[in-house]
């Protein structure tokens, strides 16, 4: 999209990857941005705004800011459609063990608000929505870059309702001009594994260092695909002004490339063992456990242990049928899109990560002020 | 019977005078989960020793119960999880008179004298925690490896908990009780196949959490080294008998384990509770009251206890049980 001329409104405004779109606009393009900022109220709306003022404070004449929750009726009423030519919907609530009426309200009907929304923006060119690589739920094997089903069943309801997202978008509203981008799992913000923005696959390491989760769910040849937020946010502001529309990119490194679930907890192990407090608690790598066996340890849990390893345990749950399936993401059209392909060196992102949550003690980096 | 075999028999338990249920317990104040959690990991009745028993009374009775079999025994190894239970002498008597043979009034030497067992040797074991008894079953068979004159061996351990003590230790629920048996070359009993023990040190003063936070993979790992130890595969094993914790831990420990929980046995979790370091002894002896192991049949004993301790034997019913 040859936005550079026009506005590009970002939801989810100030959240991990759309506050990582924006400064690659504002670092790249002439464009005008709208913030949308999901604000309970005016004292909301302004602590956020403060902060992204502060954050990309020598651009200020290309910003503006919008609040809204997409739990209200109409929550783009304020927004001028005119002048809009692209839209990156990266508003979510992206927590694993979102309840499924919050899941259908914000991430499908929230949706499906901005999806008629952008039906009446008139130089509209480009529509991006942020979906996840779990929107093809527990479906194994081979995944193109194509429209899904829900044949398989989710993990959780948040996997659930990018998928139904997704559906509704390409149902409802094929004639906008979209773009998906199914996105990996975030683990760092670079390759240096500077960590912003915490997630379930840093508590779960977080719960390994601390001895805390000695029955890990999954297979260990599982593939995991993982990420730096760096390239996320590179590829998807590459794909945004590309002017092909309705294209479905899975931004993840092909299966080959991917880390396997072991390897990861050696990987973690190794990283831990350089700290001497680690090495001294002798804490055993994990016990790779069925699904039967870890759904007994989540369901029973709170029986024979405290609230540490039942938030512990409940806290992997929801994402636990994930490691048992072994997904073949395929990433063609990513990579004729972009050319050149990230470095595939998860070893070396997944270790500088570790070393650099234990070096923080598990507490995150402020923001990139750049 | 080889010559080289060393066997486990007589076995005897013995309780805390008074019986509770679980939510008498909670009444007065015992516990910290509710009645509730605990009968659903299986706890139903617990066992306290009045005011005047002490913990030597309880080894008493224990051993008292199988002093017919106890024959030339060469040595006791008495095992208490808490500490001061390995002295019976009154602490107020050392801050009297600042005399620290008040501290060393020691119950096995007492035992040894009340049973005329004049030619053993007292070890007393005291840092295993609820693991004593099963270490206790690896000094007997080291001694008697190494000393064949020591010929019998005396093991027990007994506790019970001091005046105000909460009776719930990492989500079980705890009785007072001793329990005893006799190590030896047989004939009888079941052969001792295997013994081992890890102790992991730098969790010594783990919190509950992390205690169970280890407790799978630690656990897995002392009955795996144990197994390679007694040259065995857990296919060979044809029951387990852990101490008596919540039932589900050993639901999803037996899967990990790829062993049937049909044969983990915990007979007496509901009417013991977890009698500290006797459970194994309990639950073994409450198998063979009940006539459910075969000769040939191996059992595999194991257990977790503060240290952090985990301790784990292998036995075989020898033909001779049949």
């Amino acid at each position: 999209m040859n936005a550079e001329s026009k506005t590009v409104l970002i939801t989810g405004g100030d959240g991990y990857l759309g506050s990582s779109l924006a400064a690659s606009y504002l670092e790249s393009t002439d464009a005008s941005l709208i913030l949308w900022l999901r604000a309970g109220g005016a004292e909301e709306f302004e602590n956020k705004k403060s902060a992204l003022q502060r954050r990309f404070a020598g651009h200020a004449s290309r910003l503006s800011y919008a609040a809204g929750d997409l739990l209200d009726d109409e929550p783009f009423r304020a927004l001028d459609p005119r002048g809009i030519g692209g839209i990156i919907h990266a508003a979510a609530v992206t927590r694993f063990n979102v309840d499924e009426t919050t899941a259908r309200a914000v991430n499908l009907e929230g949706a499906c608000k901005l999806f008629r929304f952008a039906t009446g923006c008139p130089s509209l060119e480009a529509f991006g929505l942020l979906s996840t690589v779990y929107a093809s739920g527990l479906a194994p094997g081979a995944i193109a870059e194509a429209p899904l089903d829900d044949g398989h069943g989710f993990s959780n309801f948040y996997e659930w309702s990018k998928w139904a997202s997704e559906a509704a978008l390409l149902k409802h509203f094929g004639d906008l001009p979209w773009r998906i981008f199914r996105v990996a799992t975030i683990i760092a913000d670079d390759e240096r594994g500077t960590v912003r923005q915490q997630n379930a696959f840093h508590n779960t390491l977080k719960l390994l260092y601390y001895g805390l989760l000695s029955v890990m769910p999954g297979l260990p040849e599982t593939p995991l695909y993982l990420l730096s937020g760096e390239f996320v946010s590179r590829a998807i502001f590459a794909l945004m002004r590309r002017p092909s529309n309705r294209v479905i990119y899975h931004v993840c490194h092909k299966r080959e490339e991917a880390l396997p679930l072991r390897d990861l907890v050696d990987i973690a192990f190794e990283v831990f063992s350089q700290s001497e407090d680690f090495r001294l608690r002798r804490i055993l790598k994990p016990l790779y456990a069925d699904l039967g066996s870890f759904e007994l340890l989540a369901d029973g849990v709170e029986k024979f242990s405290g609230a540490v390893v039942s938030q512990a345990v409940a806290s992997v749950a929801p994402f636990a049928r994930q490691l048992f399936i072994d997904k073949d993401l395929k990433n063609t059209n990513l990579t004729a899109a972009l050319g050149r392909y990230p470095d595939p060196e998860l070893r070396r992102l997944a270790a500088e990560t570790c070393r650099r949550l234990v070096e923080s003690r598990w507490k995150p980096h402020g923001h990139d002020a750049r | 019977m080889r010559t080289s075999e060393i066997l486990v028999d007589h076995f005897s338990v013995a309780l805390g005078e008074s019986t509770f249920t679980v939510d008498d317990a909670a009444r007065a104040g015992k516990t910290v989960s509710s009645p509730a959690t605990l009968k659903e990991s299986g706890f139903r009745l617990h066992h306290v020793c009045g005011a005047g028993t002490t913990s030597y009374d309880l080894a008493y009775r224990a051993v008292n119960e199988i002093r017919g079999a106890l024959g030339d025994i060469g040595a006791v190894v008495y095992a208490t999880c808490i500490p001061a239970n390995g002295n019976v002498g009154e602490e107020k008597k050392f801050r009297d008179t600042g005399d620290v043979k008040h501290l060393m009034n020691f119950p096995a030497s007492r035992l040894q004298s009340a049973f005329a067992m004049e030619r053993a040797v007292v070890i007393g074991l005291n840092q295993q925690a609820c693991t004593g008894m099963l270490g206790s079953l690896r000094l007997a068979r080291m001694m008697l490896t190494e000393e064949p004159e020591v010929g019998r061996v005396l093991c027990l351990t007994a506790d019970r908990f001091p005046e105000g003590a909460l009776y719930e230790q990492s989500y079980n629920l705890v009785s007072d009780g001793a329990a005893a048996c006799v190590v030896s070359r047989g004939p009888g009993g079941f052969r001792l196949l295997a013994c081992h023990g890890i102790t992991n040190g730098a969790l010594a003063v783990a919190s509950d959490d992390e205690v169970v936070g280890s407790y799978f993979s630690y656990t897995y790992r002392v009955v795996q080294e144990t197994l390679a130890k007694a040259s065995l595969a857990i296919g060979e094993i044809d029951w387990i008998v852990p101490q008596n914790t919540n039932i589900k831990a050993w639901q999803i420990l037996a899967r990990l384990l790829k062993f049937d929980f049909a044969r983990v046995a915990m007979p007496t979790l509901g009417d013991v509770g977890h009698m500290i370091s006797g459970d194994n002894i309990a639950n073994l002896k409450r198998l063979m009251e009940e006539k459910k192991i075969r000769p040939g049949e191996r059992v595999l004993l194991v257990t977790a206890g503060y240290g952090l301790n985990w301790q784990c034997a292998i036995l075989e019913s020898a033909a001779e049980n049949g």
